[in-house]
């Protein structure tokens, strides 16, 4: 019975195919928002998942002068680490299949796996548009990940829990974290973007330099395996900054509302700015995001030992 | 100096439709002017040649069923044609026009773009000699 | 990564290339993001339209010389049909030469309207670029129902025009400028206070007065860096004796400056065709044109969206030109764009490539080497359609 409900927890609920799903319908919002803001009228519902399809029925080539072993795992590593993560997070507003102390940490490292993997996959090959993709990936990771860590514990150092579900259930008694913590909330969401590689911080993959990056040699279904695993990265992402800041997840309704609500700003985020170089993201984040973040979270350790949170203890 | 000077213009399209246009869905009308298939009226043609002659895509063939009674007939290559209207202009007696109603003229086959104009018995006529014993060397004129 | 590499790490950007709307090729040498060498290299697209036009009557090679660019198509067929005019000794009528100035500066509306829109989605600003290329169908739409087509607008006829403007095309015309003068002054606002966008173009591809002079950089890429250079001021052709145009320059050379120029130069166009439209002179659109043009030669210089273009064209008394040569804007600011190219960023090569505005078909041309032992060759149409038939079997 337990192995039943675990396996279908890992492949079906809410693990494995709805969040791929589930995945490929915020790709469409978000496209299709982006294309709102644009005046345009943007794909049809059916889009990312004809994509997938038709990038699963290619052929897959396998360029010369990569480690072969490597060039098809990394894919499969992306999205078994992002499908993992779904475990944990309250994915449509049920409480997460899996639930431990600390799990927090291992979502937001199992998170950093896709880019990682898109990273070392650039590196593996020949393609010299994948190396300068692979070098910017890697060289955002180490802007971006600090600040996003900082902002996601601002909500766990409030709630004094680093379990995923206790804080969603301590964000839903409250009134919603944003209110104290509009910087971490800023940090955060900006962050996630910055992890999905979305404009403008899509330095990494932008086409008109580097073709598409890292993923330049990738055809067929490698290619597509890690299209889906940054679409699930951006549901359990949206799913976890709507958890802490805006008030929790507690039913499929709430779930849907807040994160389409992170996802029209996202959207607007996206299509406001012209892509920052690469030197220009590492210097924001550094000078900017991670001194906020720093900031925000100081400024609460010391109203929490100093016990002025008022409502929010 | 200020960061998003798009904000406005980016919100705003939240609420617009989209510009683009459902094209065979929906179809604008042409402008007037619209430079489409082109027209012949052979009834005034005189078989001067001269818009053959200017044509800079050589999309147009007259072909003379009877000189002395004026009855040509007009070979028209639309996959050649650039739209141009130098013929329109070279021609002195108003036989050609651009039609701006056809225009939508892609074809999976080559030969519905190669047309005929005139008049029927003169199509027939045309018909019957390419049909005869010559027909490369009699279409010549 | 490319660091631990010792040859020089070359990033070859084209022919083929999401960055690049025609095939060219160009080679950056980086160390780590800067680069520190480039290289361009073209060729790939060289069609023989100078040699295409000999073996045509002059009316049909106007048509051919108008498709030397898509995007600048009216300037070409005015170039060759004021040069060819001249050598005939016909004097057009002033209306005609009115209606010319007219469709070219809407172009000029177009063309630096397309521009704007590729520029900034080469800096990845695709909310800017839906929006131009959006607003800039109000030209497009009005090119077409002014003349019948949306590109190639053929326009020009030897002698004259086709097409006359009636009051109903005046009233519409000036409506859709109403629309793009707001919208262009908007543009200017967002290109010179974003602060994102700013962050890629201000100092990027700097561009010396000095080194413009020298690299001989023409049009808005040249007026940027303050050379005061433009055919419809210097030496006024068609219509704009009477209707004087008003030099836009700059003087920073870099990249935001470039953006200003155009974009200042859609408010002059603006102008100028608010001015026809006003005063726009009576009369016919068309004289007779001889077919058979007397021997002689001529230079006709005009002013494309991208700068100067210069023809020369001789007839050898025929009713064929006996020699057309072109000489095109972007063939000119090349050199630019490698020299600036050095010291910047990787990232910011799209955007400097774009900062002139590049055509890269029209900069195609074929070269023969004579040598010492060989008898000079003439080639002629057929021969050298032949000959790229045969060099792209291989
Ligand atoms: S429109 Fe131009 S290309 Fe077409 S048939 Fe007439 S002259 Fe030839
Ligand atoms: S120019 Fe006019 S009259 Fe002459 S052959 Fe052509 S259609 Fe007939």
């Amino acid at each position: 019975m337990n192995t039943l409900f675990a396996l279908i927890a890992l492949m079906i609920f809410p693990g494995g195919l709805f969040v791929l799903f589930a995945g490929l319908v915020y790709e469409w919002a978000d496209r299709k928002l982006v294309a709102q803001f644009q005046n345009r009228i943007g794909p049809r519902v059916f889009q990312p998942l004809a994509d997938v399809i038709k990038l699963l029925a290619k052929e897959e080539v396998v360029p010369v002068g990569v480690n072969g072993f490597l060039f098809m795992a990394l894919p499969i590593a992306a999205l078994a680490a992002t499908l993992t993560a779904a475990l944990y997070v309250p994915v449509v507003g049920l409480a997460p299949a899996y639930s431990f102390r600390g799990d927090l940490i291992v979502t937001i490292y199992l998170l950093s796996v896709l880019t990682l993997c898109i990273g070392v996959a650039g590196a593996n090959t020949a393609d010299r548009f994948s190396l300068i993709g692979a070098t910017r990936t890697l060289t955002q990771v180490f802007s971006y990940e600090a600040p996003f860590m900082l902002a996601m514990l601002g909500p766990a150092i409030m709630a004094g829990s680093w379990q995923i579900s206790e804080i969603n259930a301590y964000a839903a008694s409250k009134p919603w974290l944003i209110i104290p913590q509009v910087i971490g909330f800023l940090v955060a969401l900006v962050g996630l973007m910055g992890k999905l590689e979305l404009p403008p911080f899509d330095a990494p993959e932008a086409e008109t330099e580097i073709v598409a990056g890292a993923m330049t040699e990738y055809s067929g279904r490698g290619y597509a395996i890690f299209r889906i695993a940054k679409d699930v990265e951006l549901v359990i992402g949206l799913t976890l900054v709507a958890a802490f800041y805006l008030g929790g997840i507690g039913n499929p309704l709430e779930f849907l509302l807040k994160t389409v609500v992170l996802l029209l700003v996202t959207a607007g985020l996206q299509s406001l700015f012209a892509r920052l170089r690469i030197d220009q993201t590492v210097g924001m984040w550094w000078r900017v995001g991670a001194l906020l973040a720093l900031l925000n979270l100081l400024v609460l350790v010391g109203l929490r030992m100093l016990g002025w949170l008022g409502v929010w203890l | 100096m200020k960061i998003g000077a798009l904000l406005g213009d980016v919100f705003r399209s939240l609420f617009k439709p989209p510009a683009t246009e459902r094209y065979p869905v929906e179809k604008k009308p042409a402008p007037m002017r619209l430079r489409g298939k082109l027209v012949y009226d052979s009834s005034k043609c005189t078989g001067c040649q001269l818009c053959a002659k200017d044509c800079p895509c050589d999309a147009i063939e007259i072909i003379t069923i009877d000189r002395a009674a004026k009855r040509f007939i007009m070979r028209y290559r639309v996959d050649r044609c650039t739209f141009c209207a130098q013929c329109v202009e070279s021609c002195r007696f108003g036989c050609l026009d651009l039609s701006n109603e056809e225009w939508e003229l892609a074809s999976v086959q080559k030969d519905p773009f190669t047309l005929t104009f005139g008049s029927e018995a003169d199509l027939e006529a045309f018909l019957a000699k390419t049909t005869g014993a010559q027909p490369e060397a009699e279409t010549k004129p | 990564m490319e660091k631990s590499e010792p040859k020089k790490f070359v990033v070859p950007i084209g022919p083929q290339h999401p960055a690049l709307k025609e095939p060219g090729h160009f080679e950056f040498e980086v160390d780590g993001e800067i680069v520190t060498g480039a290289t361009a290299r073209f060729g790939y697209v060289h069609r023989g339209i100078e040699k295409g036009a000999e073996t045509r009557s002059w009316i049909q090679a106007m048509y051919l010389l108008e498709r030397v660019c898509g995007i600048c198509s009216h300037v070409h067929a005015t170039a060759f049909a004021l040069g060819a005019e001249k050598l005939a000794k016909v004097t057009v009528p002033p209306r005609a030469q009115a209606i010319r100035v007219l469709v070219g500066e809407l172009e000029r509306l177009h063309s630096h309207m397309l521009w704007l829109g590729v520029a900034v989605h080469e800096a990845g600003f695709d909310t800017l670029f839906m929006y131009s290329w959006r607003d800039r169908e109000i030209v497009m739409d009005l090119l077409e129902g002014l003349t019948g087509n949306r590109v190639n607008y053929s326009a020009n006829v030897l002698g004259g025009v086709k097409i006359d403007v009636d009051d109903k095309q005046r009233d519409d015309i000036l409506k859709g400028l109403e629309v793009l003068e707001q919208r262009a002054q908007y543009y200017l606002k967002v290109v010179t206070t974003d602060e994102t966008f700013l962050g890629r173009t201000r100092g990027i591809g700097t561009m010396t007065y000095e080194q413009a002079e020298l690299l001989g950089a023409v049009g808005p890429t040249g007026r940027a860096s303050g050379v005061k250079r433009d055919v419809r001021v210097e030496a006024p052709y068609a219509a704009y004796p009477d209707f004087p145009v008003n030099l836009i320059t700059d003087t920073r050379g870099d990249l935001e400056a470039r953006f200003v120029v155009r974009i200042k130069e859609l408010f002059e166009a603006i102008r100028i065709i608010r001015e026809i439209l006003d005063k726009m002179p009576t009369g016919e659109i068309q004289t007779k044109m001889p077919r058979r043009v007397p021997e002689g030669e001529t230079i006709s210089r005009v002013e494309a969206p991208r700068g100067e273009l210069l023809y020369y064209i001789r007839s050898a008394g025929g009713d064929k030109p006996d020699r057309v040569k072109v000489r095109t804007p972007s063939l000119c600011n090349w050199g630019s764009v490698l020299t600036t190219a050095v010291g910047h960023k990787l990232a910011d090569m799209p955007m400097i490539l774009s900062g002139i505005d590049p055509c890269f078909s029209c900069n195609d041309r074929a070269a023969i080497i004579r040598r010492p032992d060989q008898p000079a060759q003439a080639w002629d149409w057929e021969s050298l359609r032949l000959h790229g038939i045969e060099y792209y079997k291989r």
